[in-house]
């Protein structure tokens, strides 16, 4: 927590600040080209900043943008070796950049800008232009250590993409997984939202499950028999500190914080039978939703903290219902299939995604809070547990293919995948956090 | 019985060795930092005898750690005792009915076929499905506890239905024998 505060207090205060006294702000553009995933892509430069110290900061930080903007599969990022400025002594401004060496090689737009270090610390200066208009998009200054390039990076990257689709990108996030990579359990593992600096949180060498990020992502909570009993942890992050949030017989399973952080909501089996109940935060069940002789499981909250999406067999077969979180108003979402479960909800409230079997294989669908504008996400091998990105742009779920099991991201087209995680697999039940601020 | 026991001490031995040597030689990340993150640690009570310590100590699936009660099998998807199941609870709910103080712990299991949070639903079921039906023939509902492990604790590991099969099963664990 403090951690986290820290760097908040470290990135954000100076970034926004430092962004209001710069006034580094676009002027007002009027734009017609429509980006998102699936879409056109639009071509885009990004050359390494221009930096007073080791020329491999400048570097990195244009890949990692690179890295950003490819799996938002928005764009069409021009190769490096094609650029013809040269990062080190070319302009970096309006007045000094020669936007014909950009609109030569198909450039819409371009990425330029410095990395002053002192000592461990670095200020990026980093700007979007129009190459065409030869005028600013965005401009953005960030102040930290070094070793915060990388998010910096991640920030800017959603900051081209909030400039040139409308909305903010998701790469300012990280994703949680399990995975038995090192052991014969799955143990918890955190990595940044474009696959990259994964870390190990937990070395519990029992059966986890279900992991889900807190309404902020400095904790998580997870269902662990680590105590011999399925019971809900909350996990900090960073820190991997475990609190025991419930000692209810039997089942204690998922579900997770409410948007609000003032209550929780998981599955209970009370008399065998699985029911979905909420819990106060300090782990005390409140009241339960469902009381009835039929499975009920999977809870997710929507956005608004008001409603909750599960899974029941109520009617046979296992389907995705909604409900107040009162328990009352219950109604059910889905009609085809025969096996519908594992309901996640959008992040702006307007769909649940969830995972639906088909021919013997799961496979991920999205559809309206209304029931209708069904349509199928994955069509490839077995994909279960799908997860929001925090600008409700993409899904990340878990992918059997070919014998492997690895995290993969995709657009709600699923025209545009991204395997996310690497090595011979073994990774399950992706959560997707909010932005890191 | 002289098996049975053989392999819970392996078992209990193997995983003495394998937490102590945890301690020693993990990986850099895993340990490093332990006191900023915190100690992980497992229960390991003398009488772990189910399947989540079979697994923990390497024997899962293997001769010799059934244990004296027969395990029983499902449907796919299904909580319904068949007349195979039943045959098989009434056996158990003889032998528990000759030896009043021992405790069973009925573990409900799932094939991978499901998702993993809906089979920990249904292993539930299954547990609570079979302790049921040993309380109707007689077995005081205070020697019964159930636990699910959903299809996290797979005997095997085959996409064929003679495995599936056997994962979707009742396991019944004794104490106090």
């Amino acid at each position: 927590m403090r951690d986290m505060e820290a760097m908040k207090a470290v990135v954000v205060g100076v970034v926004v600040a430092l962004c209001a006294a710069l006034n580094l702000e676009a002027q007002a553009q009027v734009r017609s080209t429509i980006v998102g995933p699936g879409a056109t892509k639009y071509p885009i430069a990004v050359s390494p900043l221009k930096t007073d110290g080791d020329p491999g900061l400048g570097v990195g930080f244009s890949d990692r943008v690179v890295l950003d903007l490819e799996r938002s599969g928005m764009f069409r990022v021009l190769p490096r070796s094609t650029h013809i400025a040269q990062p080190q002594s070319s302009g970096v401004d309006l007045e000094t950049i020669r936007f014909e060496n950009w609109s030569v090689l198909g450039a819409h737009a371009v990425v330029k800008g410095t990395i002053a270090v002192v000592g461990e610390d670095v200020v990026v200066e980093a700007r979007l232009f129009d190459v065409a208009q030869r005028s600013q998009l965005t401009g953005r200054r960030y102040g930290g250590r070094v070793e915060d390039i990388d998010r910096i990076a991640d920030r800017f990257a959603d900051e081209i993409i909030d400039s040139i689709a409308g909305e903010r990108g998701p790469f300012d996030s990280k994703i949680a997984f399990l995975s038995t990579r090192d052991g014969r359990f799955k143990d918890l593992y955190v990595m940044s939202a474009n696959g990259k600096d994964v870390e190990r949180l937990t070395n519990a060498r029992t059966i986890n499950l279900a992991p889900r990020w807190g309404p902020q992502p400095d904790r998580l909570t997870m269902t662990s028999y680590r105590g011999g009993d399925p019971d809900l942890y909350t996990i900090s992050y960073p820190g991997s500190r475990w609190q025991q949030l419930t000692r209810v017989p039997g089942l204690n399973l998922g579900g997770g914080f409410s948007p609000s952080g003032d209550s929780l909501v998981t599955t209970l089996s009370f008399d065998g039978n699985s029911e979905i109940g909420i819990l106060d935060v300090d782990g005390t069940v409140r009241y339960r939703l469902t009381e009835n002789s039929a499975i009920d499981v999977s809870p997710s909250w929507s956005p608004d903290g008001e409603s909750i999406a599960f899974c029941s067999n109520r009617a046979g077969s296992p389907q995705i219902y909604v409900m107040h979180r009162s328990g009352s108003r219950v109604r059910r979402l889905t009609r085809k299939g025969s096996y519908n479960t594992s309901p996640a909800w959008s992040p702006k409230g307007d769909k649940v995604a969830y995972a639906s079997r088909v021919r013997g294989k799961f496979q991920i669908f999205v559809i309206d809070t209304d029931g209708g504008g069904v349509h199928q996400v994955t069509t490839d091998g077995n994909n279960e547990d799908p997860s929001w990105s925090p600008d409700g742009r993409y899904l990340v779920y878990s992918a059997t293919r070919r014998g492997r099991t690895h995290v993969v991201m995709s657009d709600l087209s699923g025209i545009h995948t991204v395997q996310l995680t690497e090595g011979n697999g073994g990774d399950t039940s992706p959560t997707w956090s909010g932005w890191l601020d | 019985m002289v098996m049975r026991w053989v392999g819970g001490w392996a078992a209990l031995a193997a995983l003495v060795v394998l937490v102590g040597g945890c301690s020693g030689k993990d990986p850099g990340d895993a340990l490093e930092g332990i006191a900023e993150r915190g100690i992980d640690e497992s229960r390991l009570g003398a009488d772990s005898r189910g399947s989540l310590a079979d697994a923990q100590g390497g024997s899962l699936g293997l001769p010799g750690s059934e244990g004296p009660l027969e395990d029983i099998r499902f449907g796919y998807n299904s909580v319904d005792l068949g007349q195979q199941a039943r045959n098989t609870l009434q056996r158990n709910a003889a032998w528990l009915a000759e030896r009043p103080d021992t405790k069973v712990e009925i573990e409900g299991h799932c094939d991978d076929r499901g998702t993993i949070e809906y089979n920990l639903a249904l292993g539930a079921r299954r547990a609570s499905a079979a302790k049921n039906y040993l309380i109707a023939l007689g077995v005081a509902p205070s020697r019964i506890t159930t636990i699910s492990y959903g299809e996290e604790l797979p005997l095997c590991r085959d996409a064929v239905e003679s495995c599936w099969g056997r994962n979707r099963r009742g396991h019944f664990v004794v104490f106090g024998q």
